[in-house]
């Protein structure tokens, strides 16, 4: 597969571009430029070409949404959301088939520690920017699943081995992601557009 | 009552502040200046600018944000979210618990999953705006005041308008939005909002669709009349009349 990464500089980023790396062709994007081994694309991922030509061809899109080191809240707001939109739009646009967005279980911390919480709770983010940009870039994704233009899997990631978390984005890959048939409700087999997977244990 | 407006010099601004000056100290922003006189205190600021929203707020008793841009694909995300946040913000810092939204009305109800086929939509569903710029871009913004109520004493109302009306202007039989009001009307649901107790609202999270009483009952503005008392004018009724 061919799969473009983003937030390059970020180490969680850069671990998964060096594991998938072994049965697949990575490509790295980033706001400033990163010194890899791996295939490098510098972008700000605006609303213009540049963000179709980044993702055209890519059989998968995994989204970090990590801040760049010393990033004002003002600047982390803008990349998890309009950053974010542009380039979802442009992955819709490319008919890239599957985007997984790597959040956070930090978004259910604020439940009673010893509750069985799952992907089916509702998300209670806070207003630290860490976690509330993460709950921010879900938000965008979830219109794109919801208007079918994207298959988005979102995995939330908690307390957790960087082996764990590679193991969750290779089964995401590896689960079929089928744009929603028009037409077809889910019992006639319409594929899903969006799901969650909780990956560790939340703090 | 110690009003801050931001986005005060658009197209709704004028008409809510001859609204509420009579009865409050207006301090209006806008990141263009007004092309008319306006009652009160006025300031250039970029609702985008964090440190200046936060310092527009101090000594403010409530907060209007009017601020939109609809249509280009980083000021309409700096606006129309960021603006949010930052107003969050500023609120948060000067302790601030009144703060008076606004949007369209697809923020929740989306551009084309209810309107063509629904009716007596209210204003208390799931926000799904879709990918639309304009309705994300405020969806986004809605959902960052919903998360600061969460967490502070903080008592956000949106307002969701759909379009706008001067009534003199109206023509026999031209076409309509699904909800309607006039400028002055709208206007003054912001004095009603500036006035309720903040205990009477049933959260500190509420969302208003504002508009005339319109027959074909394709949106509903039952709950603004319900819980703010407002009272729509019948000076639209041409439209279908």
């Amino acid at each position: 597969m061919h799969i473009l990464i983003t937030s390059a500089r970020h180490e969680l980023s850069a671990a998964l571009a060096d594991h998938l790396a072994q049965s697949h062709d990575i490509r790295l994007t980033e706001r400033t430029h990163v010194e890899t081994t791996h295939e490098f694309v510098l972008s700000g991922l605006g609303h213009d070409r540049s963000t179709n030509l980044l993702t055209r061809g890519m059989d998968a899109i995994i989204h970090a949404v990590e801040p760049l080191p010393d990033e004002d809240v003002s600047s982390q707001l803008d990349s998890a959301t309009r950053r974010t939109y542009n380039l979802l739009m442009a992955a819709a646009e490319e008919s890239v088939p599957q985007v997984i967005l790597l959040s956070t279980l930090e978004l259910m911390a604020d439940y009673p520690a010893g509750y069985r919480v799952d992907e089916r709770w509702r998300p209670l983010p806070s207003t630290h920017p860490p976690t509330l940009t993460k709950h921010l870039a879900e938000q965008v994704g979830r219109e794109f699943a919801r208007e079918g233009s994207l298959a988005i899997k979102i995995l939330r990631l908690g307390e957790t081995s960087a082996k764990t978390i590679a193991v969750a984005v290779d089964e995401a890959l590896a689960e079929p992601a089928l744009l929603a048939t028009k037409h077809r409700s889910h019992e006639e087999g319409g594929a899903e557009t969006w799901s969650i997977t909780h990956v560790g244990e939340r703090t | 009552m110690n009003v801050l407006i931001l986005g005060g010099a658009g197209m709704l601004g004028p008409y809510v502040a001859r609204e509420l000056a009579p009865a409050h100290n207006l301090r209006i922003t806008d990141v263009n200046p007004p092309e008319e006189d306006l009652p009160g205190e006025f300031l250039l600021l970029d609702v985008s600018d964090l440190d200046c929203v936060v310092s527009a707020a101090e000594g403010m008793d409530a907060i209007v944000n009017l601020s939109v841009l609809r249509r280009d694909r980083k000021i309409a995300w700096d606006v129309s979210t960021r603006g949010c946040y930052n107003m969050m913000q500023a609120a948060v810092t000067h302790g601030i618990s009144r703060v008076i939204n606004t949007g369209p009305h697809y923020t929740v109800a989306g551009r084309h999953i209810t309107e063509i086929l629904d009716f007596d939509i209210g204003p208390d569903i799931p926000p799904q705006p879709g990918t639309n710029l304009y309705a994300i871009t405020k969806s986004i913004g809605l959902e960052i005041c919903r998360v600061f109520t969460e967490h502070h004493d903080i008592s956000v109302q949106h307002y969701l308008f759909y379009n706008f009306k001067d009534p003199a202007a109206i023509q026999p039989g031209e076409r309509y939005a699904p909800y309607v009001i006039s400028w002055e009307n709208s206007a003054e649901v912001f004095t009603l909002g500036l006035d309720i107790d903040l205990n009477a609202l049933p959260s500190r999270h509420e969302v208003f669709y504002v508009f005339a009483d319109m027959p074909h009952g394709n949106f509903s503005n039952e709950k603004t009349k319900r819980i703010l008392g407002f009272k729509p004018r019948r000076d639209v009724e041409t439209l279908w009349k």
